[in-house]
């Protein structure tokens, strides 16, 4: 499997499981349409971590897979996963570490919360080679940091630091390597049931100020 | 070159610059002030990548002639048709599939702010003061600017900036969203021309047009529509990029 799943404590741990790169095949979104349906026939889930398994998050798509395969309907397939897991009612939060590029990108995108790891790295490579995000990144990334920084940085293509990413805003908290696991699972824990990312913000606020000295700013 | 009164363009490395040039104050006389068809002939040079607009000399620009508009209420009907034309040529600026960029050093008031305010990007140096002083001389904005300021900085900003008609400074302008990148006293256009450099450069125009046309529908489609073009456009792209592969070999 391209995923693995567990639960521990009514939470829900989701790990994308091709390492070193994590690459997001065909087959990975295959998997996690099913991975998502699991998910929500699970009873008593408090919240959903996504994470990865090795150094990295994820290098995004696999581009000539996915070159050799053009197709709008599962594009739009992997958009209704992404979509799916936004819809669980359970809040999602990714821990990321290591490199999250692309589709990875998006898929955090759809997520309620985002961790990450101080030596994080991010970025949309789509520009580079002539494409663009095409699972919701363009809308997503600019409702959340600003049409002005999308342009910026999806034009670019250039990568960027997790501190860069948490001054504007794509970014909820910063912590370090090693503590990144046992900070998304405290921070899961004190969410309460059916937080619908309707406004980030004030649940962090509400929820994370408690934890700041964990907070490596 | 056509010549449009106190407007120069240009185009260096693929990024084409509206200044506007009534140095000291760049005072807008019109409303409209490209006509349309010039400003669509000068940005439809395949070449152009991006657009900034940017004031000559020391100020962006303090905005229109007071004299003149109250002159033209002696005609309303051409005053009106004269701030449509002005609203039309935002739009056409706010339409446009390439980034634009206003580049403002020091004075950005009234009109001048309109302008920016259709722009995609707002650079401001240090230095720079916003406001729409129109309530000082019991009027409004009225080039879109009611409409698009609460869009970008919200309503309840918005009506504090519009009704106390007061200075905002550039970095309470950076706070509040009214600008997005600062950059140092005076050097707004360096900064404005080295982003648009870095988003443009090895950038097919076809890419930047998609990544322009999707970014709209975020503002303009309901989420589910402007989800279904983003992954069409993303397919158009990459059909033509395995294709470009093949050709060459890759």
């Amino acid at each position: 499997m391209t995923l693995q799943w567990r639960i521990e404590d009514n939470i829900g741990w989701l790990a994308i499981n091709q390492p070193p790169a994590n690459t997001m095949s065909l087959e990975f979104f295959r998997d996690f349409q099913e991975a998502i349906q699991i998910v929500e026939h699970t009873d008593g889930l408090k919240a959903l971590i996504i994470h990865a398994n090795g150094r990295h998050f994820s290098s995004g798509a696999n581009l000539d897979e996915l070159l050799d395969h053009v197709d709008e309907e599962v594009m739009l397939q992997h958009y209704n996963a992404f979509l799916h897991l936004e819809q669980l009612g359970i809040p999602a939060i990714s821990a990321i570490r290591g490199v999250c590029l692309g589709s990875a990108m998006e898929l955090t995108l759809f997520c309620h919360f985002r961790i990450c790891s101080n030596e994080a790295v991010f970025g949309f490579p789509e520009t580079t080679y002539n494409l663009m995000p095409g699972i919701g990144g363009v809308q997503r990334f600019s409702k959340l940091v600003g049409k002005a920084k999308a342009l910026e940085l999806i034009l670019h293509g250039n990568t960027f630091s997790a501190r860069e990413a948490f001054e504007f805003g794509l970014i909820d908290a910063i912590v370090p390597k090693h503590e990144l696991l046992t900070f998304a699972a405290r921070f899961a824990k004190t969410l309460p049931l059916n937080i619908t990312g309707t406004d980030r913000r004030i649940c962090l606020q509400k929820y994370l100020n408690p934890l700041n000295a964990k907070i490596n700013l | 070159m056509t010549h449009v009164p106190n407007i120069s363009f240009e185009i260096i490395n693929d990024i084409g610059i509206i200044s506007l040039g009534n140095p000291p104050s760049n005072k807008l006389e019109q409303p409209e002030f490209i006509p349309l068809e010039q400003f669509h002939e000068w940005i439809q040079d395949e070449s152009v990548k991006a657009l900034i607009i940017t004031g000559e000399g020391k100020n962006f620009s303090s905005g229109g002639n007071l004299k003149e508009i109250f002159h033209q209420t002696q005609d309303p009907e051409r005053l009106a048709f004269g701030m449509n034309a002005g609203k039309e040529l935002l739009e056409a600026i706010n339409d446009l599939l390439i980034p634009s960029i206003a580049a403002i050093n020091r004075v950005c008031f009234g009109g001048g702010l309109e302008i920016a305010l259709a722009c995609h990007i707002r650079v401001a140096s240090e230095n720079a003061l916003l406001a729409f002083p129109e309530i000082n001389s019991n009027l409004m904005p009225g080039l879109g600017g009611t409409i698009r300021l609460p869009e970008i900085i919200g309503l309840s900003q918005a009506t504090r900036v519009i009704l106390g008609g007061d200075i905002v400074n550039a970095s309470d302008a950076k706070s509040m969203g009214l600008v997005d990148f600062l950059a140092q006293k005076d050097h707004a256009f360096e900064y404005a021309f080295s982003l648009a450099r870095k988003m443009t450069i090895d950038r097919p125009v076809k890419v930047i047009n998609a990544i322009m046309k999707s970014l709209k529908n975020a503002a303009t489609l309901s989420p589910t529509e402007a989800m279904k073009d983003e992954t069409r456009l993303f397919c158009m792209l990459a059909i033509n990029e395995a294709e470009r592969r093949k050709m060459e070999g890759e």
